[in-house]
């Protein structure tokens, strides 16, 4: 092995620039973690400390006092994310399915055409959308959010990609000889195979949809109904006194999920990004 | 056995119903209505009735000869160079480190984990976390500027355009590097082993292996990672629109997103204006995706399959590791 | 897995479920929608609702504040989706009030008699200021909307520095030496010069400068539904590069922390002072004057005096959709009627102009539309260090006037804004920004603009 033929400097460098970037990420989060229990006064005389202070409780009255509601947000995006990433992963794997498990005319076109469509933005069809969804009364509702995850072109090009390497057809072939009908075999066998894809799928799906903020912002127009982005981006517009610790606060509480759900999983995701990375 | 089987050729279609049902309603039917709207004088709060224009292409011509939408068009790709080159330099350098061709690095995954983290956080948390940090006057960044005696005074970035485009490049570029690093990482590892064992028969060293082997193979995933953040870039709408209030100075940080936004959803209500704008990116959108879909037409394929067998068999190496320790 | 499974779909439905109920369910005769761009007509309904237990409706307030104009865009698709969700009552500030009585959203305004509020008769009794009805009053000459506040302004000092720097307090004379009710900038600049020498900046940043030009101007941005950019508004590119160039101010934006910090005393430079209405006093000054007594910050250090061009700034109008539903008519007429007409002693406007919307605290006092209300109101404050603040403001309300308001007014403000900043700052120069000006007025609004 000639692993060592590299110098100590350069060795000392390589680790010196990873643990750079390492604080570059994370130093904002941690000022802002810090930050979110020191009052204002506090953080306008020393914007940075590494000493957490006594005011969290005082910032989350300032903070929930401004009508912002954490935990209506959060709510209200959790039940956007569950949703979208329920339908992506559940029809996607569907999709998916078709396109694998069966020998049909229209199989090939209409996989071309899926990796065609992969790219089409959210933003430029927004005004058409937007207009669709005004005109059948459904700009305040959470179903616009959730129902075009149905179709994620790109996820079910995973899926399908996942499906031709790890889903052998003859245990299809001979769940029908056991008499299972075709959508039951779908949901009792095929699905517990993808497994593995589904969760991959279901963390970028949540994570991207957690983190929407264009269509919300212009679908959504009641208080009660916004998202934790929405919240997030009217955090700033206090017209009559600027609360830095409790925008700090409101900050780390939108991010808080996100870290939880990352920590937690983050193996998975970075697989999955690498796994991803052919499609991007 | 193949009559058979073809009886279960509708199954083909039965199951594509969804996608092709919620695909027609969410993202067809809406770029048509889009489409139309671009041909009509359709503006106005609370209208719903249209009517085409006499001059079809009046919009268009509008939005094309509009200096706020060339603006906007020109910053988006200054603002993808000001993030993308250190961002593919930074990810090639860190893919070459971590690719283990040469040394290993203790806590790679510690690394990876904490450079790709930026990427999942909500953009519009990011947005008014940076605009806090570079606040003015007492914002973190600028009492660490003067405690390190670089400036004396505070300064006000959000009001000189280059520090706007600069921070909105510098984050695109924060949360993206960690990903197109994993990306490039697994591209490497995709690599055929062979090549590098050859080349080391040959007496090449660890760099000329990475400039004669690792780099050229690489050219499809770079060349794909910069059109899709080219297009993301296009794309762009919650940090510019959150970091400097709407458009940063003289239209500093004016994004395609933010530009049809302002014409759509704020002011006069332009919804023709804006779906002709709309029309005009998805357009630039699909010549940019036409060039990765020929690209990537046949390379898709061979790539992901290896990549999904890999990570197939280390899964099962896994397991049966488990089984074992388990037990 | 098969668990997992049937969690998952059961998931499924239940958020769609709850998708569906989101839009149907929440809809609730008793809940009066409620929009607002700060808390402070939010609290004053409260209060009418916590003093009048069987009034029977409670409050949904949604609350967006106007910085980075994100306040029109929610009220306007709130607006445009109607049904249950839509507001009941909604509030615009003078910088945009016009489009929602005149302009392009006049259309979901109800007038003020439709909901059975005798207008006329009310607002006579109240003596309310023409111009104040006139800018609520709809293309069919019926009135939508009231302001309940008074918003003439007055130049806000400290009296600190006006002893230390010119040897008095006494808000006569530092009027004179300003050039008050000159309608010439000239002797203020000549002051912003002594303050200079004395190391004071004489305001915080253009942006106070302003709100005073802005509200003086003969027109407004718009005439005849083309852009049309007033000689006064476009002197403030000179005096704006005059402030900038000669550092007489800490070059700060309005609503931003820097503007606040100057409030307090401890921006780079002291600042003199600010111009503004009895509002900006109340909700701006006194709570970031880092103090809330005589003697701790800059609390009680300040008075005002008259500006050298009269002017007024902002006012909150009160409107009602014409889409309330007949149940609950009588509940908003109630509610609007107590902010805007009634001048009784129990009248939001009597509380407000004495500072007693707390009880047993005597809070802070503004200027009301009321004349009526006015005249019984006492306007003394700790803050200005006891200064009657009637004395001055209401005397200036006789400077405001809606001629020059349009309904784009935030919109534009913003683009003109931008401009000068780029001019003051070198970035562009002065044909440039004007030019840039336009171009973005041109590009973003439906206003036809001449090159």
């Amino acid at each position: 092995m000639k692993k060592l033929n590299v110098s100590k400097g350069f060795l000392a460098m390589v680790y010196i620039v990873c643990i750079f970037l390492a604080a570059l990420s994370i130093m904002p989060f941690l000022i802002m973690v810090i930050n979110s229990t020191r009052s204002t006064v506090q953080i306008q005389q020393q914007a940075i400390s590494l000493i957490p202070s006594s005011h969290l409780i005082e910032n989350f009255k300032i903070l929930t006092g401004k009508a912002f509601n954490p935990m209506r947000g959060f709510l209200n995006s959790a039940i956007i994310s569950v949703g979208a990433t329920a339908c992506t992963v559940y029809f996607s794997s569907l999709t998916a399915h078709a396109l694998v498990v069966y020998n049909w005319k229209l199989r090939q076109p209409f996989f071309t055409f899926i990796l065609a469509v992969m790219m089409v933005p959210s933003q430029v069809i927004s005004i058409g959308f937007y207009q669709f969804m005004y005109r059948i009364h459904l700009t305040n509702s959470f179903l616009p959010l959730i129902l075009p995850a149905i179709a994620a072109p790109s996820t079910v090009f995973f899926m399908r990609q996942f499906m031709l390497s790890s889903l052998p057809l003859e245990i299809v072939e001979s769940a029908r000889i056991d008499g299972s009908r075709e959508f039951h075999t779908f949901n009792r066998i095929v699905l517990p195979i993808m497994k593995p894809a589904i969760a991959t799928q279901a963390i970028f799906s949540f994570v991207n949809s957690w983190n929407q903020l264009f269509l919300p912002l212009i679908l959504l127009t009641r208080q009660e109904k916004y998202t934790m982005p929405i919240m997030v981006s009217l955090l700033k517009g206090d017209i009559y006194k600027r609360e830095n610790g409790a925008i700090y606060l409101g900050l780390t509480l939108t991010v808080l999920p996100l870290f939880i759900v990352y920590f937690l999983l983050s193996k998975y995701i970075i697989a999955g990004v690498a796994l991803g990375s052919v499609k991007g | 056995m193949r009559p058979k089987k073809l009886s279960y050729a509708k199954y083909g279609y039965i199951f594509s119903i969804p996608f092709v049902v919620a695909f027609c309603m969410f993202t067809l039917y809406p770029v048509i209505f889009t489409l139309v709207i671009g041909f009509t004088d359709f503006k106005g709060l609370g209208v719903t009735d249209f009517h085409f224009l006499s001059e079809p292409f009046k919009n268009f011509q509008q939005i094309l000869s509009s200096p706020s939408f060339k603006t906007a068009l020109k910053n988006t790709f200054v603002l993808w160079g000001l993030n993308f080159l250190p961002q593919i330099l930074l990810a090639l350098l860190l893919a070459a480190w971590f690719s283990g061709t040469l040394f290993k690095i203790k806590g790679q995954g510690f690394f990876k984990v904490v450079f790709y983290m930026p990427n999942i956080i909500t953009a519009a948390t990011i947005a008014i976390l940076f605009s806090t940090l570079f606040g003015y006057p007492m914002g973190p960044m600028n009492s660490l500027l003067q405690k390190l005696g670089i400036i004396d005074a505070p300064y006000n970035f959000f009001q000189n355009k280059w520090w706007a485009k600069g921070v909105v490049s510098f984050i695109q570029f924060w949360m993206w590097y960690g990903y197109t690093m994993i990306v490039l990482i697994s591209g490497i590892l995709g690599m055929n082993t062979e090549w590098f064992e050859a080349a080391e028969l040959d007496g090449a060293s660890g760099w000329q292996k990475f400039f004669y082997i690792t780099l050229p193979n690489l050219r499809t995933i770079l060349i794909y990672t910069l059109v899709t953040s080219l297009i993301g870039g296009l794309q762009m709408f919650d940090i510019p629109y959150l970091l400097v209030s709407k458009s940063g100075p003289n239209n500093a940080t004016l994004t395609a997103s933010v530009f049809i936004y302002n014409q759509a959803f704020s002011g006069s209500y332009m919804y023709n204006r804006a779906s002709a704008a709309s029309m005009i990116m998805f357009i630039i959108i699909c010549v940019l995706s036409a060039v990765v879909f020929y690209l990537m037409r046949d390379k898709y394929e061979a790539a992901a399959q290896k990549e999904l067998k890999r990570a197939a068999r280390q899964r099962l190496r896994e397991e049966k590791q488990k089984a074992r320790t388990g037990a | 897995m098969k668990k997992i499974l049937s969690i998952a779909l059961v998931l499924v439905m239940c958020v769609s479920m709850f998708a569906c109920l989101g839009t149907t369910a929440l809809a609730d005769d008793n809940v009066i929608n409620l929009y607002a761009f700060t808390d402070e007509v939010p609290g004053m309904l409260q209060k009418y609702i916590d003093e009048h237990p069987d009034f029977g409706y409670t409050l949904n307030t949604t609350i967006i504040a106007t910085t980075d104009g994100a306040y029109q865009p929610a009220l306007d698709q709130a607006l445009a989706a109607g049904g249950d969700d839509a507001p009941d009552i909604y509030c615009a500030e003078a910088a945009f009030v016009l489009k929602y009585t005149q302009g392009d959203a006049s259309g979901y305004a109800a007038p003020y008699e439709d909901l059975g509020i005798d207008v006329a008769a009310e607002a006579e009794a109240a003596d309310i200021a023409q111009y104040n009805m006139e800018v609520g009053t709809n293309p069919d000459g019926k009135v939508v909307g009231i302001a309940y506040q008074a918003t003439g302004g007055g130049f806000i000092y400290r009296r600190s520095i006006a002893k230390e720097v010119f040897g008095t307090d006494e808000p006569a004379e530092i009027a004179e030496i300003i050039g008050a009710g000159t309608g010439s900038w000239d002797k203020f600049f000549e002051a912003a010069e002594t303050l200079k020498e004395a190391g004071v900046a004489i305001i915080s940043g253009d942006g106070d400068l302003w709100h005073a030009v802005e509200n003086s101007s003969d027109s407004g941005w718009i005439v005849d539904g083309k852009l049309n950019i007033d000689p006064k508004r476009e002197a403030f590119l000179d005096l704006s590069k005059q402030l900038k160039d000669n550092e007489y101010h800490n070059d700060t934006t309005d609503w931003t922390e820097a503007w606040y910090n100057d409030m307090a005393g401890i921006g780079p430079k002291p600042v003199f002072g600010f111009f503004g209405p009895a509002w900006l006093i109340n909700y701006t000054m006194a709570p970031n004057s880092g103090g809330s007594a005589v003697g701790e910050g800059t609390y009680g250090d300040w008075a005002v005096c008259e500006s050298p061009i009269g002017f007024f700034w902002g006012g909150t109008w009160l409107l009602a959709n014409k889409d309330v539903p007949e149940a609950k008519k009588a509940a908003v007429a109630e509610l609007i009627k107590w902010v805007t007409l009634d001048c009784t002693e129990d009248g939001l406007q009597y509380h407000w102009a004495n500072g007693t919307m707390v009880d047993g605290v005597q809070g802070t006092k503004d200027v009301v539309a009321s004349s009526t209300v006015m005249a019984a109101s006492d306007g003394s404050v700790d803050f200005l260090g006891g200064q009657n603040m009637f004395d001055v403001f209401i005397p200036a309300n006789a400077f405001a006037d809606g001629t020059n308001l349009t309904q784009y007014d935030e919109t534009i403000n913003s683009y003109w804004r931008d401009a000068v900043r780029a001019y003051t700052s070198g970035e562009l120069d002065r044909d440039g920004a004007i030019e840039a000006f336009k171009t973005n007025v041109a590009d973003n609004l439906d206003i036809e603009v001449e090159f």
